[in-house]
């Protein structure tokens, strides 16, 4: 599948999750944010992809904030480390 | 069919000490008892299995029956669901065997599932104590089949059955209305969250912490009250001398609660302790010897135990402690160390785990671990070991899950795994790779198309060996499927025939599903003698495999075939051996379907009591005895008896009935219920209603015969013989050609019937009897009676005429005392005459006394009596003299010349 059938989401959540959880978001970064807050950020290969992000989510008990979808390509720099 | 099921799923968990009571909780759950359905919806740890196990134990045992069920994904199934649902409530209560068995011995499908559980509602409803259906983790289930079970059971409850869901989602289920009526109880996150006064009571009861109000005020806020957070700090303070830092430092982190206190716990673990976690944290269940084998250590038993008893996240998942689950979160956080830090070991934990599944004979979860390792080869191995198995036992969705799983560069060189793949596939109806898929299997095995090599080709990989002898004839059976499917006929024919020509000695399910497929496809093609060879071998492939639901599926096509090839002795052969293949303690699908159409075939002899006997048998049996097409073919029955008993009216609300219950089930509609129906209407000269019929069909005098169109053409007939048109007598003419060649005598049957009243309006005498006699030549041996006297008036004319030219024709005299449907009262004999009282009546018209008579026939003088009481009862009459009149004039006795 090309990558450019994907969509870029934008997944808020509360608390800061730490870099090792990134396994569990497959292919997205995780960048804590200064307000206690993780963004979780990048490409959802299709709707049940994305449902299932939203049960990872729900299964490790974060409160999901905000979810957005955007066609601004993902920058490669926001990744963490 | 699930295979086997693990008892821990159904056993219902104790309350567990080191608990906090929660008196305000238990107390709006005992609204549940009076709901009908209770929902516990919140995100994991929140205590959701925790408080329904302490509510279920406050509940009298003598008022409530408590089934349980801990949901996984794999339960995701309707057929696996379903079984564990069942069976919890058979352990509970005692009742619904017979729901289980009709689960078990019926594919999966939304119908055989609410016949499933129409059974187990009405045995439920039957008990005399409430039951409590708790179902655990229930967003672990997404089928919506699944779903509209559950929407099914809900709606047809019986006032006993109390639904309890805990989930994280809430469920797909229509239950906005029983909100508004109160019959919901609803408990949600913000219900559960720990209040502060129960922080205090868990941090300084069980935990025994000794915390001050403070501190327990910063740790509630914290984890905002959810309890698996709480447990975590709980743990992480224990033995701690810092404590007051330790809350300090918690509450002063925005860190996710589940990552900073998992580390903390973690962090404070001696090595080897953290290191089982770690290594163990693949499994999603753990018993002592499983953990000896993934970590390779002993001693993994009193591990567990040990980690239970420091609450260490461990769920007991039987009485016995043999096995346990991590709690949900605490397993995701031991996941994600063990990738983060030791990720090299992961494929060989999940390598020792599916040697160790494989070992046990649970090969579904074998092949998880197989997977979740990356040894796709290893899962490929043992997905076609176990494939013969699975299939037989329709585990439906786990097979189209192995399918999805297997890249097809594996699947290329598996021809058994690759045809087996094509099998799931089809089982489930999803056709787009299949042509695809079956090109590779047949690539593989021979590239160059010429003969089947006994041995694999080298390269190719093969474990089961008798599964390789049955590729050819496989590959066969699947392209008839597809044929079909596209409605190429002959095709599947072809290829059925290819597949019968190929298949193993051994291999009954090749040859039954070859026989049943090329009997669907020679049926709907008109031919009926292939059609009846081919569903003899299918049911032969299918009793012999102890498929009995599909014997008797097979047998409702066959019988149909052998009715219109004039075998209508075969055909009632055939439903009574059917019908002894089945128990009558545990009747499976389709024994319904028997009786039905036992009593089509007693109907069509005249035997209506005992028809109507069959009738309710099939009754009593109920609806969920029945395959697809019974609830329609019941009611046609049911129909054609109050007709044949004289009660029109009621034949033809029924027949509105049975066009509404239609269902093909894949079957050819050869007798349309609407052309059933418009022969009622001809009959009570309703003649502007069948014509409106024949109009909407587009059936014409001048169309070419082909046989789906024969029974309606044979009702277009029967409508121009009733308007006394004369185009019936061509169109019977090419009906009868086209029947004769395709050997249906019992179609023959019919139309020599309607030519002989043709010729008789015609005034053609003479070849109004021709047609008549042979039309008892064919009805009497099989012993048919409605076929000729429902025609009423006319055809007891020509019954007469032809007993006249010959006193001796035996059918037409008994055909004549049965009566014909349509001749008001005179002439119907209500009881018919038996052979022996018709001997007697003979002797009564003649010269000789009693006694003579009684010497005659080699029987007491009382006995004599006896049968002319009977006669004189019958006739309704009162002397021998007045007997023998109205005998004569009944047609019952030869006129004296």
């Amino acid at each position: 599948m090309s990558s450019s059938e994907h969509q870029r989401y934008v997944i808020r959540v509360r608390g800061r999750l730490a870099p090792r959880w990134a396994s569990w978001f497959d292919g997205m970064a995780l960048v804590p944010q200064d307000d206690g807050t993780t963004v979780i950020d990048g490409p959802v290969a299709d709707q049940p992809a994305l449902h299932g992000l939203l049960r990872t989510i729900s299964d490790l008990g974060l409160p999901l904030v905000s979810l957005t979808a955007t066609d601004e390509p993902t920058h490669p720099w926001r990744r963490t480390p | 069919m699930v295979g086997p099921l693990l008892a821990s799923k159904y056993r219902r968990p104790r309350r567990r000490p080191g608990t906090v009571d929660r008196p305000r909780l238990t107390a709006a759950l005992d609204g549940a008892r009076h709901a009908a359905v209770t929902v516990v919806s919140a995100p994991a740890g929140f205590g959701k299995s925790t408080l329904l196990a302490a509510w279920l134990d406050t509940l009298p045992t003598d008022a409530a029956a408590v089934a349980w069920v801990s949901l996984d994904e794999r339960d995701d199934d309707p057929a696996r669901f379903w079984t564990y649902v069942l069976t919890a409530i058979r352990d509970a209560t005692g009742v619904g065997e017979e729901a289980l068995e009709l689960l078990a011995s019926s594919p999966s499908t939304p119908s055989s599932t609410e016949s499933a559980l129409v059974a187990a509602l009405n045995d439920v409803g039957g008990t005399d104590r409430d039951l409590v259906l708790a179902l655990d983790d229930l967003h672990l289930v997404t089928a919506p089949e699944v779903h509209e079970g559950l929407a099914f059971l809900l709606e047809h409850r019986p006032p006993q059955l109390h639904l309890v869901l805990a989930t994280r989602v809430d469920p797909p289920l229509p239950l906005a209305r029983r909100r508004a009526t109160g019959e919901l109880v609803e408990l949600r996150a913000a219900d559960l969250r720990f209040t502060a006064p129960e922080s205090a009571a868990y941090l300084n009861g069980p935990m025994d912490l000794a915390l001050s109000g403070d501190d327990v005020a910063a740790l509630d806020t914290r984890t905002e009250g959810w309890i698996a957070a709480l447990q975590l700090a709980a743990l992480s303070m224990r033995g701690r001398d810092d404590v007051g830092a330790f809350i300090a430092g918690f509450a002063g982190d925005d860190r996710h609660v589940v990552d900073y206190l998992a580390e903390e716990v973690l962090g404070r673990l001696p090595d080897d302790v953290r290191d089982f976690l770690l290594e163990t944290s693949v499994l999603e269940r753990l018993s002592g010897p499983l953990c000896d084998a993934v970590t390779g250590r002993d001693g993994s038993r009193a591990t567990l135990a040990a980690l239970e008893r420091a609450n260490l996240f461990l769920v007991p998942l039987d009485d016995r402690r043999q096995w346990y689950r991590y709690h949900h979160l605490f397993a995701d956080v031991l996941r994600t160390h063990l990738a983060d830090e030791r990720p090299e070991v992961v494929p060989e934990l999940h390598s020792r785990a599916s040697r160790w599944f494989a070992g046990v004979d649970d090969v579904p979860a074998a092949v998880d671990h197989a997977l979740a390792g990356g040894h796709v080869d290893l899962a490929a191995e043992l997905m076609e070991r176990a494939m013969p198995v699975m299939r037989r036992e329709r585990r439906e969705a786990e097979l189209l899950r192995w399918v999805r799983s297997v890249p097809d560069e594996v699947v290329r060189v598996r021809p058994v795994l690759g045809l087996a793949f094509v099998g799931a596939l089809a089982q489930a109806s999803v056709f787009d790779t299949v042509d695809r898929r079956l090109a590779d299997v047949e690539h593989a095995v021979r590239p160059d198309g010429g003969p089947w090599p006994a041995h694999a080709p080298p390269g190719l990989v093969v474990v089961d060996e008798d599964g390789y002898r049955s590729v050819p004839a496989g590959l066969e059976v699947y392209r008839a499927a597809l044929a079909l499917r596209r409605t190429d006929l002959d095709a599947a024919a072809a290829h059925a025939r290819d597949a019968l020509a190929l298949v193993p000695e051994s291999d009954d399910l090749t040859r039954a599903a070859a026989g049943a497929l090329g009997g669907l496809a020679s049926w709907a093609r008109g031919d009926l003698v292939g059609a009846e060879s081919a569903y003899v071998a299918a049911v032969a492939g299918l009793q012999r495999a102890g498929f009995v639901a599909d014997v008797l599926g097979c047998c409702i096509a066959l019988g149909d075939i052998r009715r219109t090839l004039g075998r209508h002795r075969d055909e009632e052969r055939l439903y009574r051996w059917a019908l002894a293949l089945t128990d009558p303690a545990a009747p499976v699908r389709g024994t319904a379907d028997m009786h039905v159409a036992l009593a089509g075939v007693l109907i069509a002899r005249d035997e209506l009591t005992a028809a109507g006997e069959h009738l309710d048998a099939a009754r009593q049996l109920g609806e969920h005895r029945g395959l697809p097409q019974n609830p329609y073919r019941a009611r046609v029955a049911a129909a054609r008896l109050c007709a044949a008993r004289g009660d029109r009216d009621t034949a033809l609300a029924v027949l509105d009935e049975a066009e509404q219950a239609y269902d093909s089930d894949y079957s050819p509609e050869v007798e349309p219920v609407p052309a059933v129906r418009a022969r009622l209407r001809i009959r009570r000269g309703e003649l502007r209603e069948a014509e409106t019929w024949a109009r909407e069909r587009g059936l014409s005098p001048d169309d070419e015969p082909s046989y789906l169109r024969e029974y309606e053409h044979l009702t277009l007939a029967r409508l121009l013989l009733a308007r006394r048109d004369d185009t019936a007598t061509a169109l019977l003419a090419r009906l009868r050609a086209a029947a004769e060649q395709g050997a249906r005598r019992g179609t023959v049957l019919e139309i020599l019937v309607l030519q002989a009243l043709a010729a008789q309006a015609r005034g053609d005498v003479p070849a109004a009897l021709d047609a008549l006699r042979r039309a008892l030549g064919l009805a009497e041996p099989e012993g048919l009676v409605r076929v000729v006297t429902d025609e009423g008036t006319p055809i007891a004319t020509l019954l007469r005429a032809l007993t006249k030219q010959d006193p001796a024709y035996p059918s037409a005299r008994r055909l004549l005392a049965a009566g014909t449907g349509d001749v008001p009262a005179p002439s119907a004999l209500v009881d018919p005459l038996s052979e022996r009282e018709l001997d007697v009546l003979r002797l009564l018209a003649s010269d000789l006394d009693g006694p003579d008579i009684a010497r005659e026939l080699s029987v007491s003088l009382n006995t004599l009596r006896t049968h002319t009481k009977s006669i004189y009862a019958k006739l309704g009459v009162t002397s021998r003299r007045t007997a023998v009149r109205r005998a004569h004039d009944l047609g019952v006795l030869p006129l004296r010349r």
